[in-house]
């Protein structure tokens, strides 16, 4: 292995630890409120959990990815120093970014808990992952440029309310200043995505640990393949009025599963409760 | 290119245009007498009351200063089967609300039938101090023929700016590929923007009527389900002039359910139209 996959491949495995602290145990994504509605029963649990993953999973992607893949292009050539870049232009580009995530999540369930991981991974970063040594280009890193100023500038942003700071934007900026490509940065996140929903149901008692572990081996990986395939071309069209050819418009950004928009909406409404969203 | 305004003055409404070309149609009938303010009504019509693969409708609006604007239409928009998938139907609508103006976006829903490709676009411009009820809705097909769910593709995108700031970019997007399992058991979806100091009385008792919900567990799925999302961001840009906005999303195993329910939730919006205007919409 090159240095560069093997690189790949251990920030993968860090990334991907369920013992990371991003808050998305605290997070069912709409499953809670799907189950207490009366979709899928105890005895299809198995059936309901791969039923709802599956169409999470494809709306998110068809939502999410757009943003993940912008935003990471815009801290790359931050990153590499290309053209020397400002911080003060990537963040306004983020900006940009994160508004207009804001505007196309009306639902206000998902904003809180888009924003909630959203800096708790800006928070993984500089209090987990910036090199307590100060050195500036240790082993891991190709960076040009101190990428712990700027992460720490973003989180103040985000309290300032300048940014909301959603989550598929902070993914890339945390993935990005790792240095993990655009490509394997989707496919984590929604991969990440699908388990943290298996992991919400072995919490609701609708699977057990060792049917979650099977459907992530075996029913997990293709439904992930099969929705980064389908995203690789989309973009977020920032700055471009919606097109409504064809071609276009179906490269933006768009919610599949109406559905689960309104159960998830309705998550506040439930008599009781285990998770935020 | 057709085009309508509707000017106000203090109790009546004109229109200084209002122009159509085939397959579109506009009719506008006489106002209201119950009318509280300078309310007028425009029907958008097709030929047949249906759209066929290549159907390009345009339709620009202008609601001008204090002006009230009412759209409907007479009968769901069907959308018929397209030989040529790329061939789609499109229907592209932009409003202007104009300051202290309102429109009324009331349509019957858009009824897309097996294999048929949908798409639509609307974009609304939003003075601070203007207001607008958004409805778009959708069926699950021509029911009678045993159609459900088995459209070709459906793209349905809405976006709002209030005072030049986007606060809406809302789109829904439908393939074939088991999009019956992920549809079911519901046939009609319906979202409802809402912004402005006049739907403020419309929010507020859809807000009411939401807090009471406790949803316990289910057994099986309810036969309708809705939700309520307010956009107190949207407000800032505002200054506080014109209130929260809110998003209402619905679904129900019937249409008519769905279209009951909206009618008696916006019902409300009778008082800033006339109930004989309201009386209109939703039938």
């Amino acid at each position: 292995m090159d240095r560069e996959v093997r690189i790949v491949s251990y920030i993968l495995i860090l990334l991907a630890d369920s013992n990371l602290p991003t808050g998305s145990f605290v997070a069912s994504s709409g499953l809670e409120s799907y189950f207490k509605h009366g979709f899928g029963s105890p005895s299809s649990g198995i059936e309901a959990t791969l039923e709802f993953v599956q169409n999470s999973l494809e709306s998110y992607a068809r939502s999410a990815s757009g943003f993940v893949r912008d935003a990471h292009e815009v801290v790359v050539r931050f990153v590499d120093g290309e053209r020397a870049v400002r911080l003060e232009d990537t963040l306004a580009k983020l900006g940009e970014l994160d508004s207009l995530y804001e505007a196309m999540t009306l639902n206000h369930v998902a904003r809180r808990a888009s924003t909630a991981q959203g800096i708790a991974l800006l928070t993984l970063y500089t209090k987990g992952f910036t090199n307590p040594y100060g050195l500036a280009n240790d082993a891991n890193s190709n960076s040009v440029v101190n990428m712990d100023n700027f992460v720490v500038e973003m989180k103040l942003r985000i309290r300032h309310g300048k940014l909301n700071g959603h989550l598929p934007i902070c993914w890339a900026v945390l993935t990005a200043t790792l240095g993990l490509p655009a490509e394997r940065s989707i496919w984590l996140h929604l991969f990440l995505h699908a388990r943290a929903l298996l992991s919400a149901s072995v919490r609701l008692n609708a699977i057990g640990p060792y049917a979650s572990q099977q459907l992530l081996l075996h029913s997990v990986r293709p439904l992930v393949d099969e929705q980064v395939k389908r995203c690789a071309h989309l973009h977020t069209g920032l700055g471009e009025e919606m097109k409504d050819t064809a071609d276009d418009g179906d490269a933006l950004p768009a919610s599949t599963w109406p559905l689960g928009e309104i159960l998830a909406a309705r998550h506040d409404l439930q008599h009781s409760r285990i998770f935020n969203s | 290119m057709p085009e309508r305004r509707a000017c106000p003055t203090s109790t009546s409404a004109s229109f200084s245009e209002l122009s159509y070309s085939y397959p579109l149609k506009l009719l506008s009938p006489p106002s209201h007498a119950d009318a509280p303010g300078p309310v007028r009504i425009v029907y958008v019509l097709s030929y047949g009351g249906g759209l066929v693969g290549g159907d390009k409708i345009e339709l620009d609006v202008e609601v001008q200063e204090g002006a009230r604007l009412v759209l409907l239409t007479q009968g769901s928009t069907k959308v018929f089967r397209a030989r040529d998938p790329s061939n789609r139907t499109q229907q592209h609508l932009h409003a202007n609300v104009h300051a202290h103006s309102l429109l009324l976006l009331l349509p019957d829903p858009i009824t897309p039938y097996a294999e048929s490709y949908y798409s639509q676009v609307q974009t609304f411009t939003l003075h601070p101090s203007a207001s607008a009820i958004i409805l778009d809705w959708f069926t699950s097909g021509r029911a009678a023929r045993g159609e459900v769910w088995a459209l070709g593709k459906y793209r349905s995108a809405n976006e709002v700016f209030v005072q030049g700031k986007r606060v809406v970019r809302d789109v829904l997007l439908l393939e074939q590929g088991e999009l019956g399992r992920r549809m079911q058991p519901y046939a009609c979806y319906a979202n409802v923007f809402l912004f402005g100091p006049l739907v403020q009385g419309v929010l507020r008792a859809l807000k009411e009527r939401y807090e009471k919900i406790e949803q316990m567990q289910r057994s099986k799925p309810d036969e309708f389900v809705w939700s309520l999302s307010i956009l107190g961001k949207a407000e800032k840009g505002r200054n506080g002039e014109g209130g929260d906005g809110a998003v209402v999303r619905c679904t129900g195993r019937e249409t008519e359910m769905v279209r009951l329910w909206l009618k008696d939730a916006l019902s409300g919006a009778s008082e800033v139209v006339g109930r004989d205007v309201y009386d209109k919409a939703f039938v």
